[in-house]
């Protein structure tokens, strides 16, 4: 057994490292508070200049070919420093990675690379819709075939980075009287597409940066070469690469659960009550014994997940588990630092209140952790009938 | 052109050290490790030139020291070098800059190379004595501490950090032997499908006993870490008092109100 990064995960992960560093945690804060779009998008076209956008992607489309534990710990990094700016590199990822595996030979040459080099500063997903959330089967827009066009109608719901995504992966139904999760396709909508509206935009506790929007169709006309993948088989392509997707999200809870950690600690070794440095309290050491033990064992998770998927093997038991531990690790983590903060560290004149507004969603998208817990107990179930 | 970028993988200095059980090197164990800063400027530079010369120079970038090197080599390959030699010696610390020196003009000689790259120190040992020893020992001109440099038709114009804040201008022919310090450029990050492609190029291992002919020339005697400072002085009184104690502080134990 082997528990050390080969030497180009360390690499990357030492990019990613020193890029946020320099780059994203300057501007963290800011961004938190206050709407600049374009600073936001530029550090994203940095990240896809160097790499960041396709790091399971085949060099063939623009790609980094990196794998998926390269992916993960990319995630965390990247995370410490600015979660907007994460979420928003991990969806695109997404959108990547689903193309890649779904798409016509024409599909993935027309949008992965401009997903990958930044051309597109973002995919976007749209799955979730007002009354399908986590049970996404039960979604009502719908796709019908009119002439050489798709005509799609209904609207979309928390989509992120709707109003600067290049390409939208929707999924509509398109067998009204297929059983229920049958009759659902994907397509391929470009931003632009004459009847997508981009509608209001959440106001949101936090990861402020990153859009999240209101999709609709009102009559959105697209090419029938828009379908992606087999005519009514898109449910099954999105529950399948949903999974990947959890290892991004866990991968940057952790690293919002370490950011909140290392400066709460470092905090507490400075801060001084009753004549002594208040990490001289158990009080407070168990705090960061349990938080970093925590974290430790989301990140083992995480890296068992992340291999199991680039080793070719099932992971969707491994991603629900390690998703679901790193992001309720990584909400304790941020409820301690705040508690180890005391009153400082519910102000916004110190970073803890961000990272446990940020962490607070990492429990909810991707799939909530409810859905997960279903997830791995149904894979053990399984073993047990 | 042929080029030779020489590195060192030195720890995160951030870290905290512990000396070794012969008190003579720091305890690696539990350290991180990275690219010496001033070899990153060597290399940007390096690659730099080759981008400025078409892509005709090829770049061999060289390190010595144990297995973990590799890592540091790698980046360099990913920012643009084409070929990197390890020179295997888990006993790096124990040579002397003399020594260093002599391995890597002991790679270099015979392999034809018209300009050799390398920080000014290394963030570690910081003796500042292998780049002009290589130098020496190739019989090839050296230049230190650079903060700018440019080449053309074989001469390079080197500016050199000086005392003071001043800068000078240095003219060198090639075959040369530059230092480079802080402010020379910017590193790149190394885009991740270089990264990645990295891995194909060669690596070439060559054990530090083939290369080593020369004998210590100084020995580290002992390695300490700083006598822990006092908890300073803390001023009390009213605030007239307070003020007159410090600029008697000052006066005495400093420099800072003497005229110059």
């Amino acid at each position: 057994m082997f528990l050390e990064l080969n030497e180009e995960q360390k690499l990357i992960q030492e990019t990613a490292r020193e890029f946020a560093k320099a780059q994203l945690e300057p501007l963290a804060a800011r961004l938190d508070r206050e709407d600049d779009r374009p600073a936001f998008l530029a550090n994203l076209k940095k990240l896809a200049e160097l790499g960041f956008m396709g790091l399971n992607v085949s060099a063939e489309y623009g790609g980094s070919e990196a794998g998926v534990v390269a992916f993960s710990v990319a995630m965390t990094e990247i995370a410490r420093a600015c979660a907007s700016t994460a979420v928003t590199v991990s969806v695109n990822n997404m959108v990547c990675e689903v193309i890649q595996a779904i798409g016509s030979a024409e599909q993935k040459k027309k949008y992965i690379p401009r997903i990958c080099s930044g051309e597109y500063p973002a995919g976007a997903f749209a799955l979730t819709e007002t009354g399908a959330g986590s049970d996404p089967a039960g979604m009502t827009t719908s796709a019908v075939a009119e002439g050489d066009q798709w005509v799609l109608n209904g609207s979309k719901i928390f989509i992120t980075s709707a109003p600067y995504a290049g390409v939208f992966v929707v999924w509509a139904v398109t067998d009204k009287d297929a059983p229920k999760g049958k009759g659902i396709s994907c397509f391929l909508v470009e931003q632009g597409a004459p009847g997508l509206v981009i509608g209001k935009q959440e106001e949101k506790t936090g990861q402020h940066a990153s859009a999240t929007c209101e999709v609709i169709f009102d009559n959105c006309r697209i090419p029938k070469d828009a379908l992606m993948g087999k005519l009514n088989d898109g449910f099954r392509i999105a529950v399948g690469e949903l999974a990947g997707g959890r290892i991004g999200i866990g991968s940057l809870g952790l690293g919002v659960g370490l950011a909140a950690m290392d400066f709460a600690t470092k905090y507490a070794s400075e801060r001084v009550q009753f004549g002594q440095k208040i990490t001289n309290f158990q009080a407070i050491q168990w705090m960061v014994a349990e938080a970093y033990t925590e974290l430790e064992a989301a990140r083992l998770l995480l890296m068992q997940a992340a291999y199991r998927k680039d080793a070719g093997k099932s992971f969707a038991k491994e991603a629900s588990m390690a998703k679901m531990y790193a992001t309720e690790a990584a909400n304790r983590a941020c409820y301690s630092a705040v508690q180890m903060l005391g009153g400082y560290g519910y102000t916004r004149d110190f970073p803890v209140e961000r990272y446990a507004r940020d962490a607070r969603i990492t429990a909810i998208y991707e799939g909530t952790n409810e859905i997960q817990r279903v997830i791995i107990a149904r894979e053990i179930l399984r073993n047990f009938n | 052109m042929k080029i030779l970028v020489c590195i060192k993988q030195v720890p995160d200095m951030e870290s905290r050290f512990k000396l070794n059980s012969e008190g003579t090197w720091y305890d690696e164990s539990d350290l991180a490790f990275r690219m010496n800063e001033y070899d990153e400027y060597a290399v940007e530079q390096a690659v730099q030139l080759k981008e400025q010369l078409g892509g005709e120079p090829e770049i061999t970038v060289l390190s010595i020291g144990p297995d973990r090197v590799v890592e540091a080599l790698k980046k360099a390959l990913a920012m643009g070098a084409d070929r990197a030699v390890h020179v295997k010696d888990d006993k790096y610390y124990q040579k002397d800059p003399w020594q260093v020196a002599s391995v890597i003009a002991g790679h270099a000689a015979g392999q034809g190379y018209d300009l050799v790259f390398t920080g000014m120190q290394s963030q570690d040992r910081g003796s500042a004595q292998v780049g002009v020893t290589v130098a020496e020992l190739l019989g090839f001109g050296c230049a230190t501490t650079l903060v700018g440099f440019t080449y053309d038709a074989g001469v390079i114009m080197a500016k050199r950090e000086l005392e003071g804040g001043s800068k000078g201008v240095i003219k060198l022919k090639l075959p040369a032997v530059v230092t480079c310090q802080l402010g020379l450029n910017t590193p790149r990050y190394p885009t991740l499908p270089n990264i990645m492609k990295a891995k194909k190029k060669e690596i070439v291992v060559q054990a530090v006993s083939e290369l080593l002919k020369e004998a210590e020339v100084t020995g580290t005697g002992g390695m300490y870490p700083p006598a822990k400072r006092g908890g300073g002085i803390v001023i009390e009184g009213e605030v007239n008092d307070q003020l007159d104690k410090l600029m008697r502080i000052l006066k005495e134990k400093t420099t800072v109100l003497r005229a110059a």
